[in-house]
């Protein structure tokens, strides 16, 4: 005799929790033998340039309740962001002075190179700065084709504060095409005039920029229409007029309006930064988002899967019995 | 990461709070239940008793594995510290323009390479063939700039040297230069060798005063020192002496020379006048730093989820089968021969408990 034979076989496979049993156990067998599934994320590459000019030590920033430089919430921002960043985007670094930027290394990846990264990106110092000036708009313009050539979008860091001041015939033309490389100019600094602290040539703190430290106009090219009406005004002798130019340019804030005029003439985006937090979400909205190779484990929703229907195979148990009823095979 | 036990860990401990309901099946079976008047009416019977003790079991394994296997359990990975052949190399490198130009002296064109694009090749060469060596990387002209600090990354430090080709700044400080490829060096471990590395095509004269700091940095650190001198054809030599007066103006390579010979460290300069002279020379500072370096070896932690998975399948397994041979209390069960014993024995203390 089988015994097999006697069993009410297609009643226990009707039952519910048998049901539920085998489903649980084939999940629990997917889940033994199932590998990585294969995910499309993205994530950014980005050439970062950060302004290391004088006017970014103004301390107009607070951090952790002390006053802060715009380079050290600069410096903190992109150190956070890079931490925040999906693992696979990439990083490249630049300083800015002068009229261009300087390449340090080409892009890295933020996750596996992230101790080296964090170290460089801890290291930038106004002290690294080659020379005085501060030409925005060439180092901006060179930065967007830096960019290019790396393949990256840019994310540059800036105050906007041009030294010397932009001629009166206004923005250099830009020969790139607008748009082609994408990205974000953040304006680092208070929207309040700051004065801006001067080193002397040990590297130590003295004092600040008085009015007559800065060029407070530009007097290269042609003169302005109102240079007429100043006074002393000679076509030949004193196209600008005879006095000194008077001015603010020995105080710093960020020139939101300056900088968003050139976001507009090379089609980046611009945002202020408000404190070293939310950089990467910016930027991971403005830099073109870039298919990285990711890994999803399916594992945990087939065990959890697995786990909800035999716990109901038990729970079941719960209900009250049914009364003995004779049943037909 | 969880609290490891011993070395075993899980990677969301939190799930673990979940491990109460894995007790769910002492407390009721997954068989299909029948009220019956008496319980005492079926005789007690040893096998069926053994039987519901493995389907609890069953049960208990089951929702413990699937808790546990979701919990992500792992052995965890351990730092090993080894020996290996290596050092520590703080590279210290020249951005001034004229690295830029080819060792002729030269704007590059066509085939011909310059100096940079020579070094930035050669060193990256270097950097791959080395195992167990820390890089950093500096830069210098007119400021020193930190490129990279010391790391074992290879990729990060690549990364760094590919972009030593890129147009180069204005001058050759190379004094200030110096202070701070000294400092990437950090604070001094035993047994570690040190070199340092400064690759320029020139040379600028030191201030005096600096050059009494360098001397009690270098006393400190004690970095064995390379010099490799991209050298342009025509200009001077390290070793010519000037025809007129012998300064440090007239003469700085041969004094920088002369400064690094008086520092009391371990010195060599390598005069390269070309490509195949550079790869010579940094095969030849290869082949000298070769002393053992204490590295970390990471081994990878081990997953122990699929065996977790396993576990509850089995229990799974178990509890399926007997859902099969799930017999109902019928008056053929109670006369069922010694073959059907099983899923009769079975149900048969199913329900007992149920009662």
């Amino acid at each position: 005799m089988n015994p097999v034979r006697h069993l009410p076989l297609g009643k226990n496979l009707r039952d519910r929790r048998f049901q539920a049993l085998a489903a649980a156990l084939v999940l629990a067998l997917a889940a033994v033998f199932a590998g990585p599934l294969p995910l499309t994320r993205s994530g950014v590459a980005v050439l970062a340039v950060v302004d290391i000019t004088g006017s970014m030590n103004v301390r107009d920033y607070t951090l952790d309740g002390k006053p802060a430089s715009r380079l050290d919430v600069a410096r903190a921002g992109l150190r956070r962001m890079v931490a925040e960043l999906p693992c696979g985007s990439r990083l490249a670094l630049a300083l800015f002075t002068e009229r261009r930027p300087f390449l340090l290394f080409t892009p890295i990846e933020v996750c596996a190179d992230f101790a080296p990264l964090d170290g460089a990106l801890a290291g930038i110092d106004w002290r690294m700065a080659w020379e005085g000036d501060s030409r925005i708009t060439a180092g901006l313009h060179r930065a967007i084709q830096m960019a290019g050539e790396l393949d990256t979008d840019l994310l540059f860091v800036t105050d906007g504060q041009e030294t010397p001041p932009l001629p009166s015939t206004g923005l250099p033309p830009f020969d790139g095409k607008p748009g082609a490389v994408r990205g974000l100019i953040v304006g680092a600094g208070g929207h309040a005039l700051s004065p801006i602290p001067k080193y002397n040539d040990r590297g130590r703190e003295a004092g600040f920029y008085g009015e007559t430290d800065v060029q407070q106009e530009n007097r290269f090219g042609p003169p302005p229409d109102d240079a007429e009406s100043r006074e002393g005004y000679n076509p030949r002798n004193a196209p600008f007029g005879a006095s000194a130019a008077k001015g603010t340019e020995h105080l710093s804030s960020v020139r939101e309006p300056h900088l968003k005029a050139l976001g507009a003439q090379t089609g980046l985006a611009y945002a202020h930064l408000d404190g070293p937090d939310g950089l990467a979400a910016t930027l991971t909205a403005a830099a073109t988002p870039r298919p990285l190779p990711g890994r999803i484990d399916p594992r945990p929703f087939l065990g959890g899967l697995a786990l909800a229907l035999a716990l109901a195979a038990f729970l079941a148990g719960f209900r009250p019995a049914r009364p003995l009823q004779p049943t037909r095979m | 990461m969880g609290a490891p036990l011993g070395s075993f860990g899980v990677a969301t401990p939190w799930l673990l709070w979940l491990l109460p309901l894995a007790l769910l099946p002492l407390l009721r079976s997954a068989t299909r239940r029948t009220a019956i008047s008496a319980v005492s009416a079926a005789p007690a019977d040893p096998l069926s008793a053994a039987l519901s003790a493995v389907l609890t079991g069953a049960g208990l394994l089951a929702l413990t594995g699937l808790i546990v296997a979701l919990a992500g359990p792992y052995r965890a990975g351990e730092s090993v510290t080894r020996t290996g052949i290596g050092a520590q190399v703080s590279m210290l490198i020249d951005r001034s323009g004229s690295m830029n130009e080819t060792f002729a002296g030269r704007q590059p064109s066509g085939e011909e390479e310059s100096k940079a694009a020579a070094s930035r090749r050669i060193l990256g060469a270097f950097v791959g063939e080395r195992a167990h060596d820390l890089f950093a990387v500096t830069a210098f002209s007119t400021a020193p700039m930190l490129v990279m600090p010391m790391t074992d990354r290879r990729d990060a430090v690549r990364a760094a040297i590919s972009a030593i080709d890129r147009p180069g700044l204005d001058y050759t400080n190379v004094a200030r230069g110096l202070g701070m490829a000294l400092s990437q060096f950090g604070p001094a471990a035993p047994g570690v060798s040190r070199a340092l590395l400064l690759v320029s095509d020139g040379a600028a004269v030191i201030d005096p005063r600096i050059q009494a700091q360098l001397r009690a940095e270098f006393a400190k650190v004690r970095p064995n020192l390379y010099w490799l001198f991209l050298r342009t054809k025509g200009s001077p030599s390290i070793h010519d002496k000037p025809a007129g007066e012998d300064t440090p103006q007239a003469a700085p390579e041969r004094h920088l020379d002369l400064f690094f010979k008086s520092l009391a460290v371990p010195y060599r300069a390598f005069e390269a006048e070309g490509a195949e002279a550079v790869a010579g020379a940094v095969r030849q500072i290869e082949a000298l730093e070769r002393d053992p370096i204490p590295y970390t070896e990471i081994r990878p932690r081990r997953d122990l989820t699929g065996y977790a998975y396993a576990v509850a399948a089995l229990g799974l397994l178990l509890l399926v089968l007997a859902k099969l041979a799930e017999a109902d209390f019928l008056r053929q069960g109670a006369r069922a021969t010694g073959e059907r014993a099983a899923p009769a024995g079975q149900a048969g203390a199913e329900r007992r408990k149920a009662a």
